[in-house]
């Protein structure tokens, strides 16, 4: 039996695969678990959550036009 | 005496005053030593709820006590449990002793509070009155009112643009460390910045406010070995104070002498000057303990629930009918600004908008409670009171934020065989860690926190069989 450090994320399908895109340019997913769930390397995080709030923002229209 | 304790028909108990609880965790004997005063009986009395102040008025002029069976009998079926409440609330307070027998007041409560009732006594518990000065007359009404609302407004002020990196007048660092230490203000990156817990302290009303600030002051004044019955008992004594009158400072204890300066920063007191021998308890102070505002009405500049002034359109657009800086500033928090006029500013609730209110901890449903509770009364005539797509829209910024959750811990992986695996797995079940687990791949998640457990059960057993 193994057990690996690591953090849980756990997002939409959506989500899942802007990361799975992310994951070719620079690997950090430790294992996919399901849909839902995916195990990364845990000091990756932040760097993580900081790219896909930057590609989630790429889809929204904004009043302001900034 | 009455004859019944009216039944309530509706059974759900009375709320509290925040302070009642904060007493009745005190020791027996502080409150015995707080009940000497006549004048904090009758604060205290004040803050009851209706049916604990008609059992003390019932008990408080018998001589001996009575049977609890006696009382009970007056007590119909139906009022049975608001009783009971209310018997056990006292018993708390030591006012009402529990007993199974009898039942009696507590001999210096009963003693205190029937001076308060009936006046003698030299004790000065209700502070004692100057003579007018004419060579420095007091402020009148009005001027101590705008005072006391400058003070009050200037703090509220202080925390709503503490994160829009404008610094209005600061409030004195007595203040400062209060909104501190309770919670309401947080020191992030070196700067003090308001808190979720005091996006929503903005929402209440003055009152409530007030008791919160003053009960962090309370915990605070345990901690700075100032004594607790001579606070309180200031407190009160400020309570029954009369409006527009003088205080002398010459009976006052040293503790209370050093409140005055602390009281003075929230605009509860009102002093020529910080040695002055004299002082004029604001409406603040007068109020504390009763149910009229704190604040007087005939400004519209507080920030009572009472007046709406706000008017949201389905398109996201906002108008607020004020020329106040703090209501301003609240919505600043969460509203693009765009125009500003004498009596009317006019805004826009956008994405960014709300996403940079709840990067500061501010919730979706805050934002919308303080829209409601501050709709304009126009806006009443509306069902929903506020437009269901801006609501939705706002609760939907608020679920898009949080589209990642993330929690650190374990892979357990590559069990050797499915007992095995499920043997660790009920382990950690037992424990409350699997975040995730999954049968068919022999594999679960567990948090970090149950790392060491789970490791120390393996090798256990690992060692038990090899």
């Amino acid at each position: 039996m193994r057990a690996i450090k690591g953090v849980l994320l756990q997002c939409d399908p959506a989500v899942k695969q802007i990361l799975l895109a992310m994951n070719e340019k620079q690997s950090f997913i430790i294992e996919e678990l399901d849909d839902y769930h995916l195990v990364i390397k845990a000091d990756e995080e932040y760097r993580i959550r900081r790219e896909l709030e930057a590609e989630l923002e790429k889809n929204t229209y904004s009043l302001e036009g900034s | 005496m009455p004859a019944a304790v009216v039944p309530d028909l509706n059974t759900s108990l009375p709320t509290q005053h925040t302070l009642i609880p904060f007493l009745q965790s005190q020791s027996q004997n502080t409150l015995t030593r707080l009940y000497q005063k006549p004048s904090s009986c009758l604060a205290i009395f004040r803050l009851l709820a209706p049916l604990e102040r008609q059992l003390v008025m019932n008990l408080l002029w018998l001589e001996s006590a009575i049977p609890v069976a006696t009382m009970a009998a007056w007590v119909a079926r139906d009022g049975k449990k608001l009783y009971d409440a209310a018997v056990v609330n006292l018993g708390n307070l030591h006012i009402l002793p529990s007993s199974m027998v009898k039942l009696a007041l507590n001999s210096t409560f009963k003693t205190s509070f029937r001076h308060a009732i009936t006046g003698g006594g030299t004790s000065g518990s209700f502070g004692v009155p100057v003579e007018k000065d004419d060579k420095r007359p007091a402020l009148d009404l009005g001027a101590l009112d705008s005072y006391a609302l400058e003070r009050w407004e200037t703090i509220l002020h202080y925390m709503v643009s503490s994160g829009s990196g404008q610094y209005p007048s600061k409030p004195s660092q007595g203040v400062l460390y209060l909104l501190q230490r309770s919670g309401l203000m947080a020191n992030i990156h070196g700067a003090l910045q308001i808190t979720s817990f005091g996006f929503q302290f903005l929402l209440n009303s003055p009152h409530e406010q007030l008791w919160n600030l003053l009960l962090q002051y309370l915990h605070m004044a345990e901690e700075r070995q100032m004594d607790l019955v001579e606070v309180l008992s200031f407190l009160f004594m400020l309570s029954t104070m009369e409006l527009g009158r003088e205080y002398s400072t010459e009976h006052l204890s040293e503790t209370q002498k050093a409140m005055l300066e602390d009281l003075r920063d929230y605009g509860l007191i009102w002093q020529r000057k910080p040695n002055s021998r004299r002082f004029n308890p604001t409406r603040l102070a007068t109020t504390l303990t009763s149910s009229s505002p704190p604040l007087p009405t005939s400004t519209t500049t507080s920030s009572g629930p009472a007046e709406g002034f706000i008017i949201l359109e389905t398109n996201y657009r906002l108008y607020a009918y004020t020329d106040n800086p703090l209501q301003t500033a609240v919505l600043n928090l969460f509203v693009t600004l765009k125009y500003r006029f004498p009596n009317l500013v006019v805004g826009t609730i956008t994405r960014d908008s709300v996403k940079k209110a709840l990067q500061s901890g501010i919730s979706s449903d805050q934002i919308i409670s303080y829209l409601s509770t501050h709709a304009h009364p126009q806006m009443r005539k509306n069902n929903p009171l506020l437009p269901v797509t801006v609501q939705d829209q706002i609760r939907l910024w608020e679920l898009e934020k949080n589209r990642l959750k993330s929690q650190e811990g374990y892979l357990y992986t590559a069990f050797a065989s499915q007992a095995d695996y499920e043997l660790v797995l009920n382990y950690a079940k037992q424990l409350n860690t699997v975040l995730w687990e999954n049968t068919a791949k022999r594999c679960f998640f567990g948090s970090l926190d149950g790392h060491a457990n789970i490791r120390g059960f393996i090798e256990r057993r690992t060692g038990a069989t090899g």
